[in-house]
């Protein structure tokens, strides 16, 4: 499918469109996935999170947006355990994650891949999907000597089960290269299927089209919306290609310096007028 | 080395991660096995006991230090304190009148503890300041295995190892020294080989190479180096127990000095990190080479062509054994096992070249 085109960020086109806020989002009869209550974090004297509110509900694919070092990727830091907020709360499935290890939080089943592409390098594709089965799987010392009495089997059930994700993602030709010689947009897919691997019910994806090319974008828009269906997940989903956003996402979320500006659907979101100020205000700073 | 890969086709997952998938290899590793049993027939016993034993002993270190530098990726500068440990468990515990299997369990259980305790303690370091930790533990157990006699027998003492037997057969005999060790250094491989391609193997590579992105799935990064530390250890002090009973048939604490320890961390980097290969190779590097250097110097001192002070004839075999192992590490980072590699790929393509096996 091709991604639709429609309402481009950098329209000029900045009236308001303020009109029916996706009231069946915010219906509290619908599960709860995650749940941030104003979530704060410094860096130093930056305050790169502002007393962020966020509802993700179940099945949704949320787009979080916003120009540059607005705070996306460090929102995803704090749900993830890496930057844990220094306050507010963050509930996954109705329990406080965000005193827990990332470790602990990816044991609960949140699953996510990287702005910049976290492979591991020197390793085949293969096993780096293997790798996102370890939740699965229990690696011991032991375990490893009596290989043929004890390992074995699991090691062979679980490549069962990355066989199925490398079909879903169509990595069959690279399966046994060293994930460093394979194309960037590749290895974007490797990371997806990383992550797809430890049967996440709730996924983050940090810029899964940064540098890809038209087609590149379309297949990858194709996969998330594909696993999406096929595994039943609740996806977080930062991107700047705002064709892709528009296209696929349920409901927009707007980060400006560290504060949310806006939330609703990607239509009425793009054209709202802070938004296109936040955005034009960074085209100018920049320049 | 002279062979094709076409036509090996793998149908199951079983045999696609064997070992070795490709027939020709795994006959070569039949090959120097059936070899290395029948060594007590082929070789003399000088060379059995004197280069054969202590190059098995020392691929155990080696391949027991791999785990953790160059699989887990922690530095370790004093792991023959950790055989030492080791050696001094496995004396203690037959003198105490545990047979000697099970001695060897003790004292790979106590080098894993201490080891283990000091690797918590270098867990919250990385880099230059955990060679600083392991480093100190290395004078520490030097320290404390000098002083308390009760452990070393009093400064400057040897220690005899107790007549013992390794499966009812006994221990002082030079095949059975051979054997032993030839035992183990088969075990510690197949672990080290096994690790590698499981699930065990995979996370401690992960967390060396990007702790953050093997958080993200579920690994515990300290439960991991932890661990790494406790297995690596673990093997080295059954290593140490070995090459006191195998080899040195005694022990004095001068034999697992700080020298040692740069040996095998010498053994790693020239074999290759994390490469099992390497750590055979990059240990008969350090082994043989100073005794081939010294015995050509000597030679060519012998014939006249060498005309220096015996200070110095004496310092010319150190001087190039250092530029060597510079050399190797300039001149090809990963080791003699990549070397190795690269060779058998040159061949595996040959006549074509820039192909990839
Ligand atoms: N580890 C850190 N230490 C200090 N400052 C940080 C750190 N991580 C992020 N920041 C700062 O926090 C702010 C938000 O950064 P963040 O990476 O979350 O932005 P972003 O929205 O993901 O931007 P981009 O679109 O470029 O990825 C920036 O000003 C950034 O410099
Ligand atoms: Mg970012």
């Amino acid at each position: 499918m091709a991604p639709s085109r429609d309402g481009a960020m950098t329209t000029k086109n900045s009236e308001a469109q303020g009109r029916g806020v996706v009231a069946k989002h915010q219906n509290a009869a619908r599960d709860r996935v995650l749940v941030c209550e104003s979530v704060s974090r410094w860096f130093g004297g930056l305050q790169a999170l502002k007393e962020v509110d966020l509802v993700i509900a179940r099945g949704e694919i949320l787009g979080l947006v916003g120009p540059n070092g607005s705070g996306k990727t460090t929102l995803v830091n704090s749900i993830t355990g890496f930057y844990p907020p220094q306050q507010g709360r963050i509930l996954f499935e109705g329990q406080e994650i965000h005193r827990l290890k990332p470790h602990q939080i990816a044991q609960r089943g949140i699953a996510r891949t990287f702005q910049n592409v976290a492979l591991f390098k020197g390793m085949s594709v293969l096993d780096n999907i293997l790798l996102g089965r370890h939740n699965f799987m229990r690696p011991s010392v032991l375990g490893s000597l009596f290989y043929w009495w004890w390992a074995q089997k699991e090691e062979v059930r679980q490549r069962a089960k990355v066989e199925e994700i490398i079909d879903l993602l169509q990595l069959e030709s690279v399966r046994d290269e060293m994930v460093e010689y394979i194309p960037l947009g590749l290895q974007k897919r490797v990371e997806l299927a990383r992550a797809l691997a430890s049967e996440p019910r709730f996924l983050v994806l940090d810029e899964p089209m940064a540098g890809m090319n038209q087609e590149e974008k379309e297949y990858m828009v194709r996969f998330i919306l594909d696993a999406h269906e096929a595994l039943g997940l609740t996806i977080l989903l930062i991107e700047h290609h705002m064709d892709v956003v528009t296209a696929i996402c349920d409901r927009l979320v707007v980060l400006n310096n560290g504060v949310k500006i806006k939330e609703g659907t990607p239509h009425e979101t793009i054209n709202d007028p802070a938004v296109v100020a936040a955005y034009i205000g960074k085209v100018n700073h920049a320049a | 080395m002279f062979y094709r890969l076409s036509g090996i086709h793998h149908t199951r997952y079983e045999s696609a991660s064997q070992l070795w998938p490709i027939p020709a290899d795994r006959w070569q590793v039949y090959a120097l096995l059936a070899l290395a049993l029948a060594a007590p027939l082929l070789v003399s016993d000088l060379y059995l006991t004197s280069y054969l034993l202590p190059w098995l002993i020392m691929t155990s270190a080696a391949l027991s230090l791999t785990l953790l530098m160059g699989i887990a990726g922690q530095l370790h500068f004093g792991f023959a304190a950790v055989m030492a440990i080791g050696a001094y468990t496995s004396i203690h515990l037959v003198r105490f009148g545990l047979p000697f299997e099970l001695a060897l369990l003790g004292a790979g259980l106590m080098a894993a503890l201490i080891g283990g305790v000091f690797g918590a303690a270098a867990l919250r370091v990385k880099g230059l300041y955990l060679v600083m930790a392991t480093l100190a533990m290395q004078y520490l157990v030097d320290w404390i295995i000098v002083n308390v006699p009760a452990i070393s027998g009093g400064a400057q003492a040897t220690l005899q190892t107790p007549r013992t037997t390794f499966l009812f057969l006994p221990l002082h005999k030079d095949e059975v020294r051979y054997y032993v060790a030839l035992l183990w250094v088969v075990l510690v491989t197949l672990l080290i080989l096994n690790i590698k391609r499981t699930s065990f193997g995979r996370a401690l590579v992960a967390v060396r190479d990007k702790d953050f992105a093997a958080a993200v799935i579920g690994i515990n990064i300290v439960r991991y180096k932890l661990m790494a530390f406790f297995t690596s250890s673990f093997l080295g002090g059954v290593t140490g127990a070995v090459l006191a009973y195998c080899f040195y048939q005694a022990v004095t604490p001068e034999q697992f000095s700080f020298n040692v320890s740069i040996q095998i961390v010498a053994m790693v980097l020239v074999g290759g990190l994390g490469s099992v290969l390497g750590a055979y190779l990059g240990a008969a590097f350090v082994l043989l080479v100073p005794i081939v250097l010294t015995n050509a110097v000597a030679y060519l001192a012998g014939l006249g062509l060498l005309s220096a002070s015996t200070n110095l004839l004496a310092h010319i075999p150190l001087m190039v054994y250092g530029g060597l192992i510079i050399g190797f590490l300039l001149f090809e980072p990963l080791g003699l096992a990549k070397i190795y590699d690269n060779l058998r790929k040159y061949f595996l393509v040959w006549p074509f070249r820039h192909a990839r096996s």
